[in-house]
C-alpha cells in the first residue's frame, strides 16, 4: 500500500507572515532508514518536522507520510514525535507520563518495553520534576516511541545531553531502525551526521544537498562533513 | 546597598513593562473601567421598589394611607387586585403589595391599624423602603385621627425567605455557585496554559487525539475536581453557615456543575489568548470583576441603568446566579420556566465555549 518512501516532501514552502521558513524543499525518506536533517539554528528543521507530522500545512507543496497526504489524523498513530524541549508532565512520574502517551495512542502494553529501552524502568516511580535533564530527555524519547511508531520524528533529541547519553541515544536509534522504524533526526551537530544513513542539509529554508554522508563529502569536496557543509552553503550563497 | 544596582533592577522592571502592552493596559485601563462601572451602577440605579396597593376597604382611613403611599418617594405604587398580588410577586413585577382589608377603617376607629403586607422577600435590601413608606403613611394617618391612641400592627407575609432570612442567605445562594465558577476558571486557565508552555499540547496535537477529545477530556477532569469542590462548598454553606435552602440539594449541585463546566471551557478558551501564566492571571480581574458587578450578585439586574441591563442579560453568570437563587431562596424546581431558562442559557454557553475552545486550539497551533 505504501510506496517505498515513508516520507515524501514535495516542493514544500511555508511562510509565517513575512518570514519564509521553508522554500521549495523536496526530499524523500526511505522506510527503515535514519535520515538526518542537518542545518544551523533557524534553518527550518523544526518547521519541516512539524509539517511532516501535520501540525502545519504546507503552502504550496505536499507532504505524504506512509502513503497518506498530510495533515491526516489517521496517520498520526503511526508517528512518534519527540519535541525539541522535553515535553512532559512534571507532576507525573516517569511511568505515568509514558503510560499517558501510550494510552492516547492505544498502546498500553508498550510501557514496560519503552521504559526498558531508555533504561528508566528502575526509575519509573520518580516524579519527572525531580529528574535530571538527561533523564527527562530519555523519558521524552520513551513517550515518543511507546506506541511502536513506524515513523519517529526526533527534533534535536541530543541537545543538552552529555556525550555518554548521546552515544546511548544513537544506539537506541540504530536498534529501532534495524527493527524497521523510519527515523528522521534533526541536529545541528555535524558529528552526529555520520551516524545517519542519509542526510538532508538545510539552510535558510532551502535544501542544499541530500545524500549519504559519503555523497555529501563528495558534493562538498571535503573529507570533513562540517567543511563540506560550509562549502555547500557557500556555493548556494554565491 | 548600592544605589546603582537598585536602579538596575528598577530600570529592568520598567523596560519589561514597556513591551508588555497588555499589562500596561490592565494597569491603567482596568481601574477606570471597574470604577466607572461601579459609579454608573450605584448612581444610575433606580432602586425604587414597585409596590401594589389592593384597597378592599371603602372607608376613609385606607384612602388616606394609600394616598400617602402613592406619593412616597421610597416606592413606586400601582393599584392591583389582592388576588393577583402573589402572581405579581412571583413574576418579579412587584416586590411587595399591601392589602387594606374591608374592615380596615373600622379597625382604625377601634385603635388598631393592621394592613396586610406581602413581601417578595428574596432581596433583603428591598424590604426596608416598603416598610419605611408604610410607617410614614401610618404616622400621617395617626396625625389625622388625633387624640386617639392608634397601634400599628401590620401583618407581614413573606412569599420567600421570611423574617429569619438575612443578607448571607441572599448572597450565599449566589456565592455557592460563584466560588466554584471562579476557582475552577483560574485553575483551568493556568493548567491549560502550562500544557502549551511545557510543550505537551504540541505532542497531543501530533497524536491521534482529536481536538474535541482534548477539550472534552479536560472538561471532564476538571469537572470531577469541581464537583468535589462544589459538594464541599455546599455542605459548608448549608451545614456550617446555615444558609437557608428551600430547594432540592441535587438541583443546586446540578447548577454548580453547569457553572463549573462553563468555567472550565472559559478557561480553555481564554488560555488561547495568553502567552504566559502572567498574562493568564490578568484575565482573572477582567473576567471576575465585571461579572461580579453586573450579574446581579450585589445589585439586582432590574435596578441597574437600562444600558447595563442589556450587558447583564448577555452574561451567563446573570442566569447562573438567578438560577441558584431561584432554587435556594424560592425553592424552584425544573417545572419553573424561569429555572429552565437559566439552566438552558448556562448550558448553551457551555456548548458555545466548547466549540470556541476547540476551534481556537487549531488556530494557535496552525
Amino acid at each position: 500500500m505504501h510506496d517505498s518512501y515513508a516520507v515524501n516532501v514535495d516542493d514544500v514552502s511555508k511562510s509565517f507572515g513575512a518570514i519564509k521558513a521553508l522554500n521549495g524543499v523536496t526530499l524523500r525518506v526511505r522506510q527503515g532508514e535514519i535520515y538526518g536533517l542537518l542545518g544551523p539554528n533557524g534553518a527550518g528543521k523544526t518547521t519541516l518536522i512539524r509539517l511532516i507530522c501535520g501540525l502545519l500545512e504546507a503552502h504550496p507543496g505536499t507532504v505524504t507520510v506512509l502513503g497518506q497526504r498530510m495533515p491526516n489524523v489517521a496517520v498520526l498513530r503511526h508517528i512518534g514525535y519527540m519535541t525539541q524541549q522535553a515535553a512532559l508532565y512534571p507532576g507525573l512520574s516517569v511511568e505515568e507520563n509514558v503510560a499517558f502517551f501510550a494510552s492516547i495512542n492505544g498502546a498500553e502494553d508498550g510501557v514496560k518495553e519503552a521504559l526498558e529501552l531508555v533504561q528508566l524502568y528502575d526509575r519509573r516511580a520518580s516524579v519527572v520534576a525531580t529528574l535530571s535533564g538527561g533523564m527527562r530527555q530519555r523519558c521524552s524519547l520513551a513517550c515518543a516511541l511507546v506506541h511502536r511508531p513506524e515513523l519517529l520524528l526526533l527534533d534535536e533529541p541530543t541537545v543538552g545531553i552529555d556525550p555518554q547519553l548521546r552515544v546511548q541515544f544513537w544506539e537506541y536509534f540504530r536498534r529501532m531502525a534495524a527493527a524497521g522504524t523510519t527515523l528522521i533526526v534533526s541536529s545541528h551537530v555535524m558529528d552526529e551526521a555520520d551516524r545517519c544513513q542519509r542526510l538532508g542539509l538545510i539552510q535558510y529554508g532551502r535544501l542544499l544537498a541530500e545524500g549519504s554522508p559519503a555523497d555529501i563529502r563528495v558534493q562538498g569536496g571535503s573529507q570533513n562533513l562540517e567543511e563540506a557543509f560550509l562549502a555547500l552553503a557557500g556555493r548556494r550563497e554565491s | 546597598m548600592s544605589g546603582h544596582r537598585v536602579r538596575a533592577i528598577t530600570r529592568r522592571l520598567l523596560q519589561g513593562f514597556r513591551r508588555d502592552r497588555r499589562t500596561l493596559a490592565l494597569l491603567f485601563v482596568a481601574p477606570i473601567v471597574i470604577l466607572g462601572l461601579l459609579g454608573y451602577l450605584m448612581r444610575g440605579s433606580s432602586s425604587v421598589p414597585a409596590v401594589g396597593i389592593a384597597n378592599e376597604d371603602s372607608g376613609p382611613a385606607s384612602a388616606v394611607v394609600a394616598d400617602v403611599l402613592r406619593h412616597s418617594s421610597h416606592i413606586k405604587t400601582s393599584d392591583i387586585d389582592a388576588s393577583e398580588g402573589d402572581a405579581k410577586l412571583r413574576d418579579g413585577s412587584l416586590v411587595a403589595y399591601v392589602v387594606f382589608p374591608q374592615d380596615f377603617t373600622q379597625k382604625v376607629a377601634a385603635g388598631t391599624v393592621s394592613p396586610e403586607v406581602h413581601l417578595e422577600g428574596s432581596q433583603p435590601g428591598e424590604d426596608s423602603p416598603v416598610i419605611q413608606a408604610l410607617q410614614q403613611a401610618m404616622t400621617s394617618l395617626a396625625s389625622q385621627v388625633a387624640g386617639r391612641n392608634v397601634s400599628f400592627q401590620p401583618q407581614i407575609n413573606y412569599l420567600y425567605g421570611g423574617s429569619s432570612y438575612d443578607t448571607l442567605d441572599y448572597f450565599g445562594a449566589a456565592f455557592v455557585g460563584l466560588v466554584v465558577f471562579f476557582l475552577v476558571f483560574v485553575i483551568t486557565i493556568v493548567s491549560f496554559l502550562n500544557e502549551r508552555s511545557q510543550g505537551t499540547l504540541e505532542r497531543l496535537m501530533a497524536s491521534p487525539l482529536r481536538r474535541g477529545e482534548i477539550v472534552l477530556g479536560y472538561m471532564l477532569g476538571f469537572t470531577v475536581l469541581a464537583l468535589v469542590q462544589a459538594a464541599e462548598v455546599l455542605v459548608f454553606a448549608l451545614a456550617i453557615l446555615k444558609i437557608q435552602n428551600h430547594g432540592n440539594v441535587l438541583l443546586i449541585f446540578g447548577m454548580e456543575a453547569l457553572m463549573a463546566i462553563a468555567a472550565v471551557n472559559l478557561g480553555i478558551f481564554l488560555s488561547m489568548f495568553a502567552r504566559s501564566e502572567f498574562q493568564a492571571v490578568q484575565f482573572i480581574p477582567l473576567v471576575v470583576v465585571p461579572q461580579m458587578l453586573l450579574s446581579g450578585i450585589i445589585f439586582p439586574v432590574s435596578s441597574e441603568p437600562t444600558a447595563l441591563q442589556y450587558l447583564s442579560n448577555v452574561l451567563p453568570l446573570t442566569y447562573a446566579v438567578n438560577g441558584m437563587r431561584d432554587i435556594m431562596v424560592k425553592g424552584a424546581d425544573l417545572t419553573w420556566s424561569a429555572l429552565q431558562l437559566d439552566a438552558a442559557v448556562v448550558a448553551g454557553f457551555c456548548v458555545l465555549l466548547i466549540v470556541a475552545g476547540t476551534a481556537t486550539l487549531r488556530r494557535r497551533l496552525g
